[in-house]
């Protein structure tokens, strides 16, 4: 075989390389995606971008935003690294992205995001939950997932209306649910609840007898139990409070919004989580389960997929508030949008840190299935001012 | 600083060890120039991404060059060194963040930490000083630890500093991210420390503690034999190649301005120990040449799997090719090349001849000149039941030259090592000039004056001739200029025209001769020959006969001979001593012991004791 010399390789690959910027139309809406669609992160970024890729197919496919502006999206995998992120968003800053989307993980988000706020461009994580997040960046930084502090207010004031009055926290330092707990305790303890216990435990602990026994001697006993944590502490954590005969309802966070909890069985039965959405039917996100079903002939697997449509959803809303793709002009409709219908919820940002406030789930296991316990925006008076 | 040693000290500010490195600092340089050009290059002359490029191109430089330090120069692949660069970034951080920020996102650190506030660099001398003194405290229990024992403990090490970064939340925000930390790093001040590793890394590699580390790399059992100090050693390498990736732990934490511990777990572990494996572990050169290929390779990976180009030939636009491209070249490299693509080459290989090697003026290796003798008292040795050595005494005086004969599997190699260290004595006395060294570590009965061979030849095979010498002389202690003493001993054994040669590539006749030179290089007062004649012919042997005389005579040696050769061991030794099946069952005159009754039994039977010229037949089943 006749070998191919390497500089015509090399200017083989130079060339196809070139080819890669397609300039975008003037009227584009460029949407830069620096996400992980590898590595740790893909669980919920892969899943979020096929959402965002489906309103961008039905939003284009009918002419575009009003019509008028079509929406470009360019995607980079960031490999769930911290250091590729910023790479991966430099250069979509730099290609023009009037809108930056960046990981499901504060870590990335926060160091992409002051990128984006320095070069004045809106940034929006797929899903991470930390209202702190725009806090750590500044103006431009946008979460889109209910944050951990809109989830417990919902939750603590359905603790409340049902009559519980004391509360045992387990919390960990050491996973990504940290504040939640916290966040919980302070709409509680407003709302004239008391919490007589909290604990913390640490990731992966497996051993929870030391917090059984305290929840079992606390006097008040603890009327309902609220923890952030997932897996695998809170099926160990279940097993052995139900195990030591703790009847107590235990309220816990989207962190168990996964087949695990409904598989737990008996110990499971009765647990209340917060979670971004629920498709009951007839409502926007049954309609939405149906239309991702009829575009891609399979049923949504996980919440984060509608989560990515509601993205586009935002960003549809704020190019025709602002009749423009400029970047400032979108960036200025965000922080002014209200009630905008998405997938899941109605998402509101006008008057808020850039934490939207959206309707919280409340889901209960019931036999191994999920039940609505009730879907609401929670009072925007009440939600707790987002800590570091 | 006692932990170092006055003597390692005044050993690295030696200008004759500085001379030897000469070299290694031409090589560094001839790495570092690339290095800074694309520095250079990505600064002036790129967009703001591609300088981000270069930047973590850079910064991953510091922590494989990091890595390999200690994984490459030691053999232990290290799996912890990710937690240095974690206590890099996260202290560096505190220093450098403002006392108000810090009031902000961590109001419960220390008043000290909490008003601090300098520069990158200043942070960085900081890091450096708290994370050598942190890697010495950890690194002493794990030095001592050898092969997949010490991998496993590094391994360890990670995850224990991972649950500290997760847990310490008054210093890290545990698990949350640590945000609000100043971009500070600049092109410019980041090759600075770039260009501070590489050559600290590729000079370390050929100064004395780098030497003796590589040769116990090679073989833990001869370096030991030959004086070096592993465990210490090892700590050396593992304290500087920590500093070097708390450096790099600086420098990424004030790029990314934001991160959480898991940036310094698994994931950025695999992903530097590739490079290095790539690129070749054993060898700064492997490890700038890894990191780079690794990183041209993964953007090239990277911007086909986000052009435009396999959907246009119909192929759906695949993520994950970068990690694919990564997977299938470490593949690739271990099937082509084990060691990683440069091996244990340095680039100064390619010129180092340019660099003479400095004649020899020491023509001496004589021991000082001491009263007393190796006395071997009432040893015994048991192997779980098995007695190899029951009460065996034995004494060697300075000049004298002793044959310790016996059959297959009567305790002579047992007793060599018995008296050297390596295996110690169950017990009994063995004393050295007067000093009481059973049960001492064998490295420290070297320094004493001891030297030996072994019976299967145990060179540092992957160092040159050279090298295996200065290893001797270097580990001795006595200082000096250790080229040239290494060099006057390869011309007594007649082998200094080898002295380049790799040692592995020696035949076997040569290596013998140079593992002699090896132990002759620490000044021994006595020598232990296991076996130096064996797979000689008969000229060889004649001549080593002569040699070994000639050494005896030349510097007083005492020399002990385990030797099966008989020829060799009757007209060489003054007495000679019989060992079976552990214990000693003669001792006199090679003329005594060749007509002793018990020996002849003990060597052919009873039945033809009588018959036999004792003579003809010890040679015969000795041979």
């Amino acid at each position: 075989m006749k070998r191919v010399p390497v500089h015509i390789l090399a200017a083989g690959l130079a060339g196809l390389i070139g080819l890669s910027s397609i300039p975008a139309l003037a009227d584009d809406l460029v949407v830069g995606a620096a996400i992980s669609l590898t590595g740790g992160l893909a669980y919920a970024d892969v899943p979020a971008q096929k959402g965002m890729q489906l309103a961008i197919d039905e939003i284009n496919a009918a002419g575009g935003i009003g019509g008028k502006y079509k929406i470009e999206l360019k995607l980079k995998d960031s490999r769930s690294d911290p250091a590729q992120t910023s790479v991966a968003a430099q250069e979509l800053i730099d290609d023009g992205a009037a809108v930056l989307v960046t990981p499901c993980d504060a870590d990335p988000s926060i160091g992409a995001g002051q990128m984006a706020q320095a070069a004045g461009v809106a940034a929006f994580s797929t899903c991470a939950s930390s209202p702190s997040l725009p806090l750590a960046v500044g103006d431009h930084m946008f979460t889109n997932f209910p944050g951990d502090n809109v989830q417990t207010t919902v939750s603590a004031k359905y603790a409340i209306d049902s009559g519980y009055k004391n509360a045992y926290l387990l919390m960990s330092p050491d996973t990504s649910y940290t504040m939640l707990p916290n966040y919980f305790k302070t709409v509680f303890e407003k709302l004239g609840g008391k919490v007589v216990g909290e604990d913390n435990y640490s990731m992966g602990q497996q051993d929870f007898s030391a917090q059984v026994t305290k929840i079992k001697s606390l006097s008040p006993a603890a009327d309902v139990i609220m923890t952030g944590a997932y897996e695998p502490d809170f099926p160990a954590f279940i097993k052995q409070l139900r195990a030591a005969g703790i009847t107590a309802p235990v309220i816990g966070s989207d962190g168990i919004d996964s087949p695990t909890t409904f598989a737990l069985g008996d110990v499971a039965e009765g647990v209340v989580f917060s979670t971004a959405g629920f498709a009951a039917p007839g409502n926007p996100l049954d309609a939405f389960n149906k239309k991702y079903k009829a575009a891609t002939g399979s049923d949504p697997d996980t919440i984060y997929i509608a989560i990515g449509y509601d993205l586009v959803k935002v960003l549809e809303a704020a190019v025709l508030k602002a009749d423009s793709v400029d970047r400032d002009k979108v960036w200025a409709a965000v922080r002014e949008l209200e009630n905008v219908q998405g997938a899941t919820s109605t998402i509101t940002y006008k008057g808020t840190d850039g934490v939207p406030l959206r309707q919280v789930a409340l889901v209960k296991v019931v036999k191994g299935n999920r039940e609505l316990v009730l879907q609401e925006a929670p009072d925007p008076a009440l939600v707790p001012a987002p800590k570091l | 600083m006692t932990w170092i040693g006055r003597r390692a000290i005044t050993r690295m500010l030696d200008l004759a060890a500085l001379n030897r490195t000469r070299p290694a600092f031409a090589g560094a340089l001839v790495l570092i120039v690339p290095v800074a050009l694309v520095a250079v290059v990505a600064g002036n002359f790129l967009g703001s991404a591609e300088q981000r490029i270069a930047i973590i191109f850079l910064i991953n430089l510091i922590a494989v060059v990091a890595n390999g330090l200690y994984s490459g120069n030691s053999g232990i692949m290290s799996f912890g060194h990710l937690g240095f660069m974690g206590v890099g970034a996260y202290l560096s951080a505190i220093l450098t963040m403002t006392p108000e920020k810090k009031a902000m996102t961590l109001p419960n650190l220390p008043e000290f930490l909490a008003q601090a506030h300098m520069g990158l660099n200043e942070a960085c001398l900081v890091t450096i000083v708290v994370i050598g003194l942190f890697a010495f405290i950890v690194g002493t229990p794990i030095s001592r630890l050898t092969g997949s024992a010490a991998s496993i403990a590094t391994l360890a090490f990670l995850v224990i500093v991972h649950s500290i970064l997760n847990g310490a939340t008054d210093f890290t925000r545990g698990s949350q991210t640590f945000f609000g930390v100043d971009r500070l790093v600049t092109l410019p001040s980041l090759l600075f420390w770039v260009a501070l590793s590489i050559l600290a890394a590729r000079v370390f590699r050929d100064m004395p503690a780098g030497l003796e580390i590589r040769a116990a790399r090679e073989d833990e059992l001869a370096a030991q034999a030959m004086g070096v100090n592993i465990a210490r050693r090892r700590l050396i390498a593992w304290v500087i190649s920590a500093m070097m990736m708390g450096v790099a732990g600086a420098m990424i934490g004030h790029f990314l301005g934001a991160f959480s511990p898991k940036k310094f777990f698994f994931v950025d572990t695999f992903a530097i120990l590739a490079m290095l494996i790539i690129g070749g572990i054993g060898s700064v050169t492997g490890a700038v040449v890894g990191t780079a290929v690794v990183t041209v390779v993964m953007e090239l990976a990277r911007r086909l799997e986000e052009s435009p180009i396999l959907p246009s030939l119909g192929l759906p636009q695949v993520f994950g090719l970068t990690q694919l491209a990564l997977g299938l070249g470490i593949l690739f490299v271990m099937y082509k090349r084990p060691g990683g693509m440069l091996g244990l080459a340095e680039v100064d290989d390619w010129f180092k001849h340019r660099f003479s090697v400095a004649a020899a003026k020491i023509t001496s290796f004589a021991a000082e000149k001491r009263d007393g003798a190796l006395v071997v008292a009432n040893v015994a040795k048991n192997f779980s039941g098995l007695k190899a050595l029951d009460n065996v005494s034995l004494e060697l005086r300075p000049g004298e030259i002793v044959g310790l004969i016996g059959p297959n599997g009567s305790g002579k190699t047992t007793m060599l090592n018995a008296i050297s260290g390596a295996v110690p004595p169950s017990s009994g006395s063995v004393t050295l000039d007067g000093v009481a060294v059973a049960g001492k570590p064998a490295f420290r009965i070297a320094r004493l004056g001891l030297g030996r061979s072994f019976q299967n030849i145990r060179l540092f095979k992957e160092m040159t001739v050279l090298e295996n010498i200065e290893v001797a002389v270097s580990a001795s202690g006595r200082g000096g200029d250790i080229r040239a003493e290494a060099m006057a001993a390869l011309e007594e054994l007649s082998v200094a025209h080898l002295a380049e040669r790799r040692a592995g590539a020696l035949a076997y006749g040569e290596q013998r001769r140079v593992e002699i030179a090896r132990a002759l290089a620490l000044k021994p007062r006595y020598l232990m020959l296991d076996e130096p004649a064996a797979g000689m012919n008969s000229a060889e042997t004649r001549a080593l006969m002569t040699l070994l005389r000639e050494i005896r005579d030349k510097y007083g040696l005492g020399l002990l001979l385990v030797e099966h050769h008989l020829e060799l061991v009757m007209s060489l030794c003054d007495r000679v001593v019989v060992l079976n099946k552990g214990q000693m069952i003669a001792t006199g005159t090679p003329a005594e012991v060749q007509n002793d009754p018990i020996v002849i039994e003990a060597y052919i039977g009873r039945a033809h004791s009588a018959h036999s010229s004792p003579s003809a037949a010890t040679e015969r089943s000795l041979s």
